[in-house]
């Protein structure tokens, strides 16, 4: 029995020393379903050039991240993952992230969309993929994109006036990214703007504009033109069926609209007393992992074969969300992209603070409380940038 | 014992055979538990897990313990429940105490130890550096070499591993880099790349400015940036030569300013780039008991989250109890039927009953809401009003949880002895004596600890809290941790260690799971007391 146990340690050092030297000259990626087809092709092509194997490791998006920081500080991480920006202070606050030195091709990606992979100075991602929400329309009931927001309250009143539809335009009831584009367009900000990136000290939550912002929706609702319950399902369905006229929202919901066969256009945020209304970006892109051994193989695959146009626009058309590279940017043709890549020409990167989870949730609850009539805008807004000024603050 | 130790050996020299074979079937699954344990303790140690390791290695002796010594030939049957309640119930119990003492959480995610070694690959460049392009050279022997290229001057130099700086000689400044130099061989890119994470941690030329690869394009005189140094406990930054002190504290500085635990901090109060693991003591539990804004929803979170298990238990069991005695009446048709039917819910999913309830609900689009707005009536605001968001969440569990009352009462009124009924009868009991004086006691006497326990499962139905609206509506009174008003303990605790406060925050996290722990548990043990009266019921029988 002695033996037996004695033999097996062996072995297992054995195997185990074979998989650490395998890892040495490999690369692994954790990818989304996705996108990790397209890895498995390049993976291929750098294998063969360079005779060093890529293993795609294909997780569920949202998973790569939980799994990451689990994974990476045991020693098992990948080298490299797919990810969102907004992961990035998540991610960069626990150390697992490794800077990119992204100076070669700087010039060739949408400005934004590589300042979103920058967290406290250091670059840490290379985009491939900047989308943000847009204004859509449905053109039987609404020809022409509204210019302002009190056109669009404007418009929403002649249509239920008319029986034209039984609402105008609707929103989620608790949802802070797509409401952000009305904020913005009355002025307001979630945290001050510097060169250096967001000021999580200035917070704009209860800024002027943003309780305009609030204001403006608290009265739109109170003023029965738009109901409250509206989750994500909700707004959709009532926009494919006709029961709504316009809405905000994202390339990802543009094939489940299309299917609905409802006629509809892709524009531009109607501004407010602030300027034009600006979304967030949200930016994907690709992190390198700090507890990489190979960081340089790494970088290399990086550059040399994904910050490419070919595989820009193979990333697009397996899923197509506006690229993040200008060249592959401008190719594009679809005039429903090309409408949300125009409303988000002048778009912000999600602030990827870690706080931002809490951000949310006290933003989301602020503007349930506004649709609710539970609060007032000033009061709900008022506590809520309160809130977030207490969290980032370090007190409770 | 004599006696069974004689039957034994009487019973071995009879059954050599059958002797053999048993020892051999212990001893192979013997062996080939203790492999498995291996491995993964095996695998545990690697990953530098050490305390599944232990409990891992503890278990398995355990389990060898218990087969090969003879006294213990009973334990043997409950083993494997054993080692499985140790590895799943006691482990994680002990592991959330010691994580609910320590700041683990984002920001302070890695060990010391790997917080230094992160921070041990950074570099910077010494004032006076030089920087370069690089391609690595490899001579027979296996040995690196390094060839640089200054790319503004045009000049060449070339490094080999334990060799001193040579210049380069008879290349002209431009040219394309020689095949072959001084005995190496110029590597190709792929193998470059291969060679590049065993090259990095090469060090090139003098001791007093030694060249290193940094990056995919840089080589030069970069200096490892942050040194650790064991005596001080302090990481020192050679670059601005800050020292960062390493920092476990509990508590609050002369400012009063939450003292960053788990970290290292300069004098100027600048810390690196992530924390580490460390310590608090009872930090945690003090932040959950003293803090406005987590206390100020807590006692709201518990009265709730007994009302709704309460509310679950009592209603679930009265619509159960009440089909239960439905179906037993013999002239009711189509009884198989209609029981089959009523169980119907609880063989669904409850995630999937939760969601299509959701969608009955709903004020817009909702069946429920349509049908009410189609009398001419308000639809009821079930994810927006408090009231009767709680209202909905409680109708949803009812509908889940009634099959299961419904299934356990059948089984019980069925065991009540019809000749007790017939002495009520021939007492001249009518039917509410019968049910109140024999039924309702005769039941509790099976049921009662399944009430306990359906209000146990209830206090932590996370699933339904989650599924249903996800706690909400929004408490306007909650601090900077968001608490709503149908979230229970459980799913509030979930929040606050995952959804709420910076990131996840495990050590407060598991403080408040030790906290609702003993609060179930003081909940439990009081129901317990007040069973003990139908125990009593129960021998009297």
């Amino acid at each position: 029995m002695k033996y037996l146990h004695l033999s097996l340690i062996i072995a297992l050092l054995a195997l185990k020393a074979f998989v650490v030297s395998a890892q040495d000259e490999s690369l692994t990626i954790w990818a989304d379903d996705t996108r990790a087809p397209i890895l498995e092709e390049l993976g291929a092509q750098f294998e063969e050039e360079f005779g060093i194997p890529v293993l795609i490791h294909e997780l569920g998006f949202g998973d790569i991240r939980d799994q990451f920081k689990t994974a990476a500080p045991a020693g098992e991480g990948p080298d490299m993952i797919i990810g969102a920006h907004d992961w990035l202070g998540e991610l960069a606050v626990n150390g697992l992230l490794a800077e990119i030195d992204i100076s070669d091709v700087a010039d060739q990606f949408l400005p934004a969309s590589l300042a979103a992979f920058v967290y406290e100075g250091v670059q840490y991602g290379l985009p491939y993929a900047a989308e943000n929400v847009a204004f859509l329309r449905n053109t039987e009931l609404v020809p022409d994109n509204p210019e302002t927001w009190d056109d669009v309250r404007a418009v929403s009143e002649q249509l239920i006036a008319d029986e034209a539809s039984q609402y105008g335009f609707i929103m989620f009831d608790n949802n802070p990214y797509h409401f952000f584009p009305v904020q913005t367009a009355f002025g307001g900000y979630v945290f001050g703007l510097t060169d250096a990136g967001y000021d999580p000290s200035d917070v704009g939550i209860d800024s002027e504009g943003s309780i305009a912002a609030a204001a403006y929706l608290e009265a739109y609702g109170s003023d029965g033109l738009m109901p409250s319950g509206i989750d994500y399902d909700v707004m959709h369905t009532m926009f494919e069926t006709g029961d709504a006229a316009m809405i905000i929202t994202g390339p990802w919901a543009i094939p489940r609209i299309e299917e609905s066969g409802v006629s509809f256009e892709v524009g531009g945020i109607p501004s407010g007393p602030g300027g034009s209304g600006k979304p967030f970006l949200g930016v994907q892109g690709f992190m390198v992992s700090a507890f990489s051994e190979n960081r340089i193989l790494a970088e290399a695959f990086l550059f040399d074969y994904i910050a490419t146009l070919d595989t820009m626009q193979s990333l697009y058309s397996a899923d197509p969300r506006p690229p993040a590279m200008l060249e592959a940017r401008a190719s594009l043709e679809d005039d429903i992209m090309l409408g949300f890549v125009a409303a988000g020409s002048e778009g912000l990167a999600m602030p990827a603070i870690p706080e931002m989870s809490s951000v949310w949730s006290a933003w989301g609850n602020a503007m349930e409380l506004v649709r609710t009539g539970e609060s007032s805008a000033a009061d709900a807004f008022g506590n809520a940038g309160e809130q977030i000024r207490a969290l980032i603050a370090g007190d409770e | 014992m004599t006696f069974a130790s004689s039957g034994d050996t009487r019973r071995n020299t009879a059954f050599g055979l059958g002797l053999i074979l048993r020892l051999g079937a212990v001893y192979l699954g013997l062996i080939v538990v203790d492999a498995l344990a291996l491995f993964l303790i095996y695998a545990f140690v690697l990953d530098g897990v050490w305390e599944l390791a232990i409990t891992v290695a503890l278990i398995t002796l355990m389990i060898n313990v218990i087969y090969l010594r003879r006294g213990l030939y009973a334990q043997r049957w409950i083993a494997p429940a054993l080692a499985l309640m140790c590895l799943m119930v006691v482990f994680p119990m002990v592991y959330t105490v010691y994580v609910s003492f320590t700041n683990y959480g984002d920001g302070n995610l890695l060990t010391k130890q790997q917080v230094i070694n992160l921070l041990a690959q950074d570099t910077y460049l010494p004032e006076g550096g030089e920087v370069f392009g690089w391609d690595l050279y490899q001579n027979d022997a296996g040995d690196y070499a390094l060839w640089l290229t200054d790319e503004a001057e045009g000049d060449a130099y070339f490094f080999a591993t334990l060799g001193a700086m040579a210049p380069v000689t008879g290349v002209a400044a431009g040219a394309d880099l020689p095949e072959r130099y001084q005995g190496y061989r110029r590597l190709s890119r792929g193998e470059s790349l291969r060679a590049s994470g065993a090259a990095q941690d090469l060090v090139f030329g003098a001791d007093s400015s030694p060249i290193g690869i940094a990056s995919r394009r840089q080589a030069g005189e970069f200096a490892q940036r942050y040194v650790y140094q064991p005596d001080e406990d302090a990481v020192l930054d050679r670059e601005s030569g800050a020292l960062f002190c390493a920092t476990y504290g509990v508590g609050k500085d002369e400012s009063g300013a939450q003292q960053k635990t788990g970290q290292f901090v300069s004098d100027a109060g600048d810390t690196l780039r992530t924390g580490f693991i460390a310590g608090v003591g009872f930090q945690n539990y003090l932040r959950f008991l003293t803090s406005p804004a987590i206390g100020g929803p807590l006692a709201r979170i518990f009265l709730w989250t007994v009302g709704f298990a309460l509310a679950s238990v009592v209603s679930t069991f009265t619509l159960g109890l009440l089909f239960a005695l439905l179906l037993q009446n013999s002239r009711i048709p189509f009884r198989k039927a209609f029981r089959t039917l009523l169980i119907v819910p609880y063989a669904i999913p409850a995630l999937i009953s939760v969601a299509i309830w959701k969608g009955m609900l709903n004020p817009n689009l909702g069946v429920i809401s349509n049908a009410i707005a189609a009398f001419g009536l308000e639809p009821p605001p079930f994810f927006i009003d408090p009231g009767w968001a709680k209202f909905g969440i409680l109708l949803i569990n009812l509908w889940l949880g009634y099959p299961y009352f419904m299934l356990v009462c059948s089984g019980a009124l069925a065991a009540i002895p019809a000749d007790m009924y017939e002495a009520a009868e021939v007492d001249g009991a009518n039917w509410r004596q019968k049910f109140f004086g024999l039924t309702l006691p005769m039941l509790l006497v099976a049921v009662g600890p399944l009430l306990i326990a359906s209000f146990t499962y209830n206090f932590n139905n996370f699933v339904i809290v989650e599924a249903y609206d996800e706690g909400g509506p929004p408490m306007v009174e909650a601090g900077t941790i968001p608490a709503g008003h149908t979230d229970i303990l459980i799913s509030w605790a979930f929040r606050l260690a995952f959804g709420g406060g910076r990131g996840a925050d495990f050590g407060l996290a598991s403080a408040i799971t030790i906290v609702i722990f003993l609060l179930v548990a003081a909940v439990t043990l009081m129901q317990f007391r007040l069973t003990k009266g139908w125990e009593e019921t129960s021998q009297n029988v």
